[in-house]
């Protein structure tokens, strides 16, 4: 345990000095920071549009760090030859990856806090809204939160075995569609004028990849007024489907890091 | 190490398969209720670009900023262009209540010809835009009060309609009181008065308990007037001879044919009236009604023969081409409807439909002229008389309890051809006959010009001394 706690606090500290990362950061910060200027503009649906937009860079930023954040943090450490030094200590492979991974969530946690509370700040000050509204933005920022260590879960997994530029490509790719699963699922299923072979085909995919759209939660945000049934057991659904399914990529990843050579 | 591994992969495969069985049968289903957008075949309806857009949870932004678009060209009056944007904007964000009702509300009034008279084959559209507001935003009662609105103040029949949705918005905990007086005048209009009671004590007695938590003086208005309402209803169902005809009491000592209830006895309106085709496409309708200086507006309408999912003085406004929100009403069918007002006692209406050939293409051979006339849409003054049902009008040649049932109407039919409203043929403005169609009973006014700035005769008899 004191193996993976030391690799987190390690990975955490050269996360938050990457340039990168920061910039990226600062740009969502930037872009959080004007959007309720612009958001006026918009007749009658002001809120809609701010709390849109906000949530928008919040997510897309938020999953730019943490592809970023990840899909170098293995390949360096072997280039650097830096992984000999770690691993020539009684520390296990499975330690080394966890702790990885966990440095990243930690890194990633601290960021998503960061932009949330600019977030919730800035939505406070231009709308001066009631205590609920505010719970529900950082309730949706800490489902965010959960889907982007999914998010670094599919990263580090393809870190074990694909080259980082490659890694870059897939697993923004499978956010991308894991992001769509739920709507594309729900547009097919009703549609009756497709195949019902396509149909099973599309639904077996639909339950093997990772799905993110679940946790974009925010349309009740934005539409008030909708009355949501056992809300609360929905969260817990997802958080509990986010860790069964970073729980999986973890061990396929141990089981790769595992038989390579480094 | 083999073991290991093995035991690692039976872990991952219980693990893939739980996560699958937890999401496909425990997430997805709450995810579909609680935060879907609900547009059905989102796919189907959107060009890619839009998928695109929508799709990578940027929806609700872009119906934001398509809805401002939307403003501009309400401001430039290019009608047509707002229309895909609300169709898009109800696909993006279908849970944006202001698109549908603003969408609803600008398809049914906005298309209008050169004399502003709606065009009504819109009307089918904005219901069904009106039914998938309602279905996508059913926890408020915004939607299902646009959509009863509709029904009741645009449509004007159909009454059970409006009262459903009506109804259904008084269901919604989030309507506004204010609001809450248009079902007590649905239920009027649905001939129930009883209803329209109830609702307005039950009104009343909410106005009360506001009025004692917050006794302010908007608050003793809003008491008042529900009490004002209240009154009147009850004065009119006893003078009109309502609860004479409807309660046990009433009916069992026949007090109906005992005592001089306002309805009786009935009063003749005494319809007559002559169409001519002036010019082509362009009608002047001149004509009798007996029925005190002013108040009445008969419905006019010209349609096609076999209008789809036509009836006699209308259109079964849920069926027929436009059922599904399709923003372009089928082309060569031919719907007019207008209003007749009458002014001492008499109306003299030129309807010039040569303006608007997109509205009135008249693509078909045969037409039917439709006049119409119903007690449920009288003021009060005249419904003192006719009654809500018409058992105090009658009219000697036109007396029609068929086609509304349960409700004695007026109704007139003329069939009119194609030629006739074209002026070609033996019509022709060169040398042909002038089209003329009238009733049996018309007599000449010898006024050629519409009645609109007449002095009111004050001395024509009111409807009781008939």
């Amino acid at each position: 345990m004191g193996a993976i706690s030391a690799i987190a606090r390690t990975t955490l500290g050269e996360a938050i000095r990457r340039k990168v990362l920061l910039i990226i950061m600062l740009i969502g910060i930037l872009f959080l920071s004007v959007i309720p200027a612009f958001s006026v503009l918009s007749a009658k649906s002001e809120l809609t549009t701010m709390i849109s937009a906000m949530f928008f860079v919040l997510r897309y930023t938020s999953a730019l760090i943490a592809i970023v954040l990840t899909v170098y943090m293995l390949p360096n450490e072997i280039e650097r030859r830096t992984i000999y030094t770690i691993l020539s200590k009684p520390v296990q492979r499975w330690q080394f990856l966890l702790g990885k991974y966990l440095g990243a969530i930690f890194a990633l946690g601290l960021m998503i806090g960061m932009m949330s509370f600019l977030m919730i700040t800035m939505f406070y000050l231009f709308q001066h809204p009631e205590a609920s509204k505010m719970f529900e933005l950082a309730r949706q920022a800490l489902l965010y939160f959960v889907e982007m260590s999914l998010l670094t879960a599919v990263a580090m997994f393809f870190s074990t075995f694909v080259s980082p530029l490659v890694n870059f490509f897939i697993s923004i790719g499978l956010w991308l569609v894991g992001t769509l699963l739920n709507p594309l699922y729900e547009s097919i299923s009703k549609n009756n004028e497709m195949a019902p072979v396509l149909k099973s085909i599309f639904s077996f995919v639909f339950s093997l990849l990772p799905n993110f759209a679940n946790y974009d939660t925010k349309n009740p945000i934005i539409n008030p007024g909708q009355a949501i049934q056992n809300e609360t057991i929905y969260y817990l659904k997802i958080t509990g489907y986010g860790f069964l399914y970073i729980g999986i990529l973890l061990i396929l990843g141990i089981l790769i890091f595992d038989r390579r050579e480094v | 190490m083999k073991t290991t591994n093995k035991s690692l992969l039976g872990v991952v495969a219980a693990l893939a398969v739980g996560q699958g069985l937890l999401h496909h049968n425990a997430i997805y289903p709450q995810w579909e209720q609680n935060y879907a957008p609900k547009t059905g075949n989102v796919v189907g309806s959107l060009a890619p670009d839009q998928i695109f857009l929508s799709l990578f949870g940027f929806r609700e932004f872009l119906a934001g900023i398509l809805w401002v678009k939307a403003d501009g060209f309400f401001e430039d009056g290019n009608y047509d262009a707002v229309l895909p944007i609300i169709r898009l904007c109800t696909l993006l964000d279908p849970k944006q209540v202001d698109i549908y009702t603003t969408g609803m509300w600008h398809i049914a009034y906005n298309f209008t010809d050169e004399d502003n008279r709606s065009d009504r084959r819109y009307i089918p559209v904005a219901l069904a835009l009106g039914r998938e507001g309602c279905k996508n935003n059913d926890y408020t009662y915004e939607l299902f009060f646009e959509t009863g609105w509709t029904w009741f103040h645009k449509i004007q029949d159909d009454f059970p309609k409006a009262v459903y949705y009506l109804e259904e918005a008084r269901k919604r905990p989030d309507m506004l009181n204010a609001r809450k007086n248009v079902l007590s005048q649905a239920y009027f209009r649905n001939g129930d008065p009883m209803k329209a009671v109830n609702e307005y004590l039950d009104l009343e007695a909410k106005a009360e308990d506001l009025y004692i938590r917050e006794p302010t003086f908007p608050n003793s208005q809003n008491r008042d007037t529900v009490q004002k309402n209240l009154d009147n209803t009850l004065v009119r169902m006893a003078q009109r001879g309502w609860f004479a005809q409807n309660t046990d009491q009433g009916k069992s000592e026949n007090w109906f044919s005992k005592y001089a209830y306002d309805t009786k006895p009935a009063f003749d309106t005494n319809f007559s009236i002559k169409v001519t085709v002036v010019e082509p496409n362009v009608f002047r309708c001149e004509g009798t009604w007996d029925v005190l200086p002013v108040g009445t507006r008969i419905r006019v309408i010209l349609k096609d023969a076999d209008y789809p999912n036509g009836r006699p003085a209308g259109m079964d406004w849920e069926g027929g081409p436009n059922t599904t929100v399709q923003f372009e009403p089928p082309k060569g069918i031919t719907y007019m409807q207008d209003e007749l007002y009458v002014k001492n006692r008499r109306f003299n209406k030129k309807l010039d439909l040569s303006r608007d050939p997109t509205m009135y293409s008249f693509a078909k051979d045969k037409y039917v002229l439709e006049f119409y006339y119903t007690p449920r849409l009288a003021p009060a003054h005249i419904q003192d008389k006719f009654g809500w049902n018409g058992e105090g009008m009658t009219d000697s040649l036109f007396l029609n309890t068929a086609i509304r049932p349960g409700q004695r109407v007026m109704y007139c039919k003329m069939d009119i051809s194609k030629d006739m409203i074209r002026r070609r043929g033996e019509f022709s403005m060169q040398g042909g006959k002038t089209p003329v169609l009238k009733t049996p009973n018309y007599r000449e006014t010898g006024i050629t010009k519409d009645p609109d700035g007449e002095v009111i005769d004050i001395n024509i008899a009111p409807l009781r001394s008939k």
